[in-house]
């Protein structure tokens, strides 16, 4: 390859070949001091040759890699995010080549694991700090509304997370207007970028903003757990939905947020609670039946004032038809009243006339009896003894009714009105 | 419906009011004055409503913050 001519004005070295300065590179780094470092282990992955990982403290990181063969020899197993180790080894540099990329990589050769994360165990110390000053809080008392105007969407300007709030509004028929803040979403430039994207969506006083993020390891998550970050969404008077890393694992940022959501599609259904197609379908519902009842209520009235207005004269026709009606029936009714009276007079007169009848025979026989009884009473002994006179009878209780059967019969019972007595006859007769 | 009202309501709180209004005058116990009384707030909130639901449904706009920011400082409306 022919030598370019170089930058006009530039008093630098060259131009050389790249592959030559990489290899030169290489070489420089090569030559550095071989030092042990320590730190936490981050996205630890193994190949067939080779492990890689990211060694990390709370200033910063270097990507290592370590020959397959010597960290199993460690029986170590693999390292967890946050795992705290001593490493041995020297910056290296792969120049890479006409079809491999170029990669710069601290080169381990010897790995001793040094006891629990300490950026873990920072995160949870901030976690429990943030929570004792109750910063998790007030986000979540803020009030969100059903159906935001003004949406605020802090994410990465390439990432996915961008179409996936997109069908997620989509998905609730929400198509308001969506202001997009883009920002760094995971080196050590995010934190700031990100608390101050939000700050400046909450000044165009957006209904809601969503922060979104794809997936990725705790460590490429680590700006969301930011203190200050955290602070900044704590105060925020606008409501914060959070979606960022799967929820695989939990950040500060979804502690702090009003709520946390697993994914970009779902932060954006909740930023919009209430679905819009169901809203105007119901919107319209509610109008029909207002309508409907301002209708009737209306129809209702005017038909009863209708009938209102027309009442005297038709309550005069009605009053006459009835009065009409009464007197015919009265007049049937003297009539059938009168019929029946005489009916009923003819019908006394009749039991009258038996009854006088009736009444003549019974005292002619009336007369009769009595007659029979004076007679009777007339001819009743009794009676004579009670003037005084007396009857005589024989000791057969035949009565004697002449002198001579009284001398025949020597004794006889004379009986009185009172009582009986018994006589002898004195005076008898010699000879019969 | 006035600024009041609409500043003291959200979605919410006014569907809520609608549908109470609405089972009032299902009921059929409210009177003339009350159910034109009744059927003008409810009219009034449907109305509201309406404009919230057109706000959401106007076509989704699409800003960045910095156009969003630059609007606003030049005085044009949100």
């Amino acid at each position: 390859m022919t030598r370019p001519a170089g930058i006009p004005g530039s008093t630098l070295l060259g131009p050389f070949p790249v592959g030559a300065y990489a290899a030169k590179l290489r070489d420089e780094l090569r030559k550095r001091a071989r030092v042990q470092l320590f730190g936490e282990v981050w996205g630890f992955k193994a190949s067939k040759a080779r492990v890689y990982f990211e060694l990390r403290d709370g200033e910063g990181a270097l990507p290592c890699a370590m020959w397959r063969n010597e960290f199993d020899a460690l029986g170590a197993g693999a390292l967890a995010d946050g795992a705290r180790v001593v490493v041995a080894g020297g910056p290296d540099y792969y120049p890479g080549s006409r079809s491999s990329s170029p990669h710069f990589s601290f080169d381990v050769t010897a790995l001793r694991l040094a006891g629990e994360g300490d950026l873990l165990a920072q995160l949870d110390l901030l976690r429990k700090r943030l929570d004792a000053e109750g910063l998790f809080a007030p986000q979540k008392r803020l009030a969100r509304v059903p159906l935001p105007r003004t949406i605020g969407v802090v994410t990465g300007e390439s990432g996915k997370a961008r179409d996936d709030v997109l069908a997620g509004l989509r998905r609730r028929g929400w198509a308001g207007r969506l202001v997009w803040a883009f920002a760094p979403v995971q080196d050590r430039h995010a934190a700031p970028a990100i608390a101050r994207a939000l700050q400046d969506l909450s000044a165009c006083r957006v209904d809601v903003i969503v922060v979104a993020r794809g997936g990725g390891s705790l460590a490429d998550l680590f700006c969301f757990c930011d203190e200050t970050l955290c602070r900044t969404v704590a105060l925020l008077q606008v409501p914060v939905i959070a979606s960022v890393g799967h929820h695989t694992d939990r950040t500060l940022l979804d502690d702090v947020a009003a709520e946390s959501c697993s994914t970009p599609t779902h932060a954006a259904e909740a930023a919009v609670p209430r679905h819009c197609d169901d809203a105007r379908t119901q919107l319209a519902a509610f109008a029909r039946r207002l309508e409907g009842h301002g209708r009737r209520a209306v129809l209702d009235r005017a038909r009863l004032l209708a009938r209102m207005s027309r009442a005297p004269a038709q309550h005069v026709a009605r009053q006459r038809l009835a009065l009409h009606q009464s007197l015919r029936e009265l007049r049937a009714a003297g009539r059938r009243g009168l019929a029946e009276r005489s009916r009923r007079a003819e019908r006394h007169a009749l039991v009258l006339s038996r009854k006088g009848a009736a009444t003549a025979a019974e005292a002619a026989r009336g007369a009769t009896l009595e007659r029979l009884r004076i007679a009777l009473d007339a001819h009743d002994p009794a009676r004579t003894l009670d003037r005084g006179y007396a009857l005589v009878t024989d000791g057969a209780g035949e009565v004697v009714t002449s002198a001579r059967a009284a001398r025949h019969a020597a004794t006889v019972r004379l009986r009185f009105a009172d009582a009986a007595v018994d006589a002898t006859i004195s005076d008898r007769d010699p000879t019969p | 419906m006035t600024d009041q009202q609409a500043t003291t309501h959200t979605y919410e709180t006014a569907t809520a009011r609608i549908e109470e209004i609405i089972r009032r005058l299902d009921s059929g116990d409210a009177g003339l004055r009350e159910t034109l009384e009744l059927l003008r707030e409810g009219r009034g909130l449907v109305e509201w409503c309406a404009g919230e639901l057109e706000a959401v449904g106007q076509g989704l706009e699409e800003l960045r913050l910095d156009e969003l920011v630059a609007r606003l400082e030049s005085g044009a409306p949100r």
